[in-house]
């Protein structure tokens, strides 16, 4: 057992490793950063979707063990001062959630496609977030959030 | 909570000596393979040696003889907004832009792909399309393989124990060479029910150089020099790529499972290579 530590969200934070635990493992279990779903723990399904430095990554594929120096925000790093993120306040406003289980994979991947890509399509939206399983198969409202947080907000969330 | 130790070495000949010298390790590059299978217990390494730190291994390089070499560590995304992709490479470029997800894109290596050796994954088919070289290091230094070489068997290739994948070597496109991968999933980002890589060039209206792939269909790319020949000389019209495609049926040996039935896998062929064919060769007599 060793200790690290990673950022998550902006803050340092210390974890205990036995070098096959997945940063999904360690932020549910550890950190208590329970956002980040387990759904399918293979890298198929999206719904522990986070940001690693930026990038859409899947935390049920990454050691923990190797993200010493990585930059992680989680949905819960997504609200400011109780603010909710422009894509997260479209989510809401569209009324795209329906069970939640894939939302917060949902934001989190729509959040990296409009920092790379701050006008969408509706094809690049479907592209972007080809990744998210919705088992309510809820789809529609989620492209109308994200061209709606890209449409009316004119900036990227 | 599976006990790996991780170690993380700077340099490719620190990393073979430690695959060298660590009874059951492993590479980890991206983890998007290796994380899900731990995940599923499929594999059980004591050891992990995280190459991605190792700087040659992150690079692309485009050398002074116009050839390109992507270090074993470069993930999809690097791969797919490469611009330095041309003329034929063009199939390695299309090939990463279709793999999985963008979230797999952003962290999975084609050093990892092509080692995996998934026959329906979408680098090895585009690689030997390609014409590409496979640059591995093992103890005793490094050695270079022909792609077609590379693939032995399902999940298994070239590699000796104690070796890693470094780089993927591409030739200097051709003038008037041009490459496409084209793809056949149900659901985008899945594996190829069936994929074709294709890479062609043209001069004077004929078809120079032919060089088919065919991924999803057997336990290795499928890949035999008699079906690249009979396109050479002709326009690429209907009857030679309808020939070739026959010979390349014949040489598949695909499976039934989830995604499609064997019988429908070698039917999708002579009409994916015919669409694949008739595209790439439309770029080629246009850029030549």
């Amino acid at each position: 057992m060793s200790t690290i530590t990673i950022k998550v969200n902006g803050r340092p934070r210390k974890i205990a490793i036995e070098g096959g635990e997945t940063l999904l493992e360690v932020l549910r279990v550890q950190l208590g950063l329970t956002g980040a779903k387990r759904g399918c723990n293979q890298g198929v399904c999206g719904s522990c979707t986070v940001l690693i430095d930026g990038r859409a990554a899947r935390a049920c594929l990454h050691l923990a063990g190797l993200a010493e120096h990585a930059d992680i925000v989680t949905v819960e790093g997504l609200a400011s001062d109780g603010e909710l993120s422009p894509m997260q306040q479209a989510f809401v406003d569209a009324g795209a959630v329906q069970c939640g289980f894939c939302m917060p994979g949902m934001v989190i991947a729509a959040t990296a496609l409009v920092a790379e890509n701050p006008k969408p399509n509706d094809e690049e939206i479907r592209e972007g977030l080809a990744g998210n399983l919705c088992r309510c198969s809820g789809y529609v409202k989620v492209v109308e959030a994200i061209r709606q947080a890209v449409h009316s907000k004119g900036t990227a969330p | 909570m599976p006990r790996i130790e991780l170690l993380r070495p700077t340099s490719v000949e620190d990393a073979v000596a430690l695959l060298a010298n660590r009874e059951g390790s492993r590479c980890i590059a991206g983890g998007q393979t290796m994380v899900a299978m731990l995940n599923a217990g499929l594999v059980e390494p004591p050891v992990l040696i995280a190459i991605s730190a190792i700087e040659e291994l992150g690079a692309i390089v485009e050398q002074d003889d116009g050839t390109i070499r992507i270090g074993a560590a470069v993930c999809h995304r690097d791969v797919a907004q490469f611009s330095g992709c041309t003329g034929a490479n063009a199939v390695i470029r299309e090939a990463a832009r279709v793999i999985a997800h963008p979230a797999i894109r952003n962290f999975g290596t084609i050093g990892g792909a092509l080692a995996h050796a998934d026959p329906a994954a979408d680098y090895p088919t585009a690689v030997v399309a390609a014409g590409a070289t496979i640059e591995i290091a093992g103890a005793n230094g490094r050695r270079t393989i022909p792609s077609e070489e590379f693939f032995l068997d399902y999940l298994t290739t070239a590699l000796e124990p104690g070796e890693m994948v470094t780089a993927l070597q591409l030739p200097a496109p051709e003038a008037g060479s041009s490459g496409h991968y084209l793809k056949f999933s149900r659901v985008d980002g899945d594996y190829a029910i069936a994929s074709v890589g294709v890479t062609l060039q043209a001069k004077d209206g004929r078809c120079t150089a032919a060089r088919l792939a065919i991924g999803g269909c057997g336990s290795t790319p499928v890949f035999d020099p008699s079906a690249n020949a009979l396109l050479l000389g002709s326009r690429c019209e209907e009857t030679a790529i309808a020939a070739a495609a026959e010979l390349l049926v014949s040489r598949a040996d695909p499976v039934d499972d989830v995604r499609a039935s064997a019988a429908y896998r070698r039917a999708l062929i002579p009409r994916l290579l015919r669409r694949a064919v008739r595209h790439a060769w439309s770029q080629a007599i246009g850029v030549q």
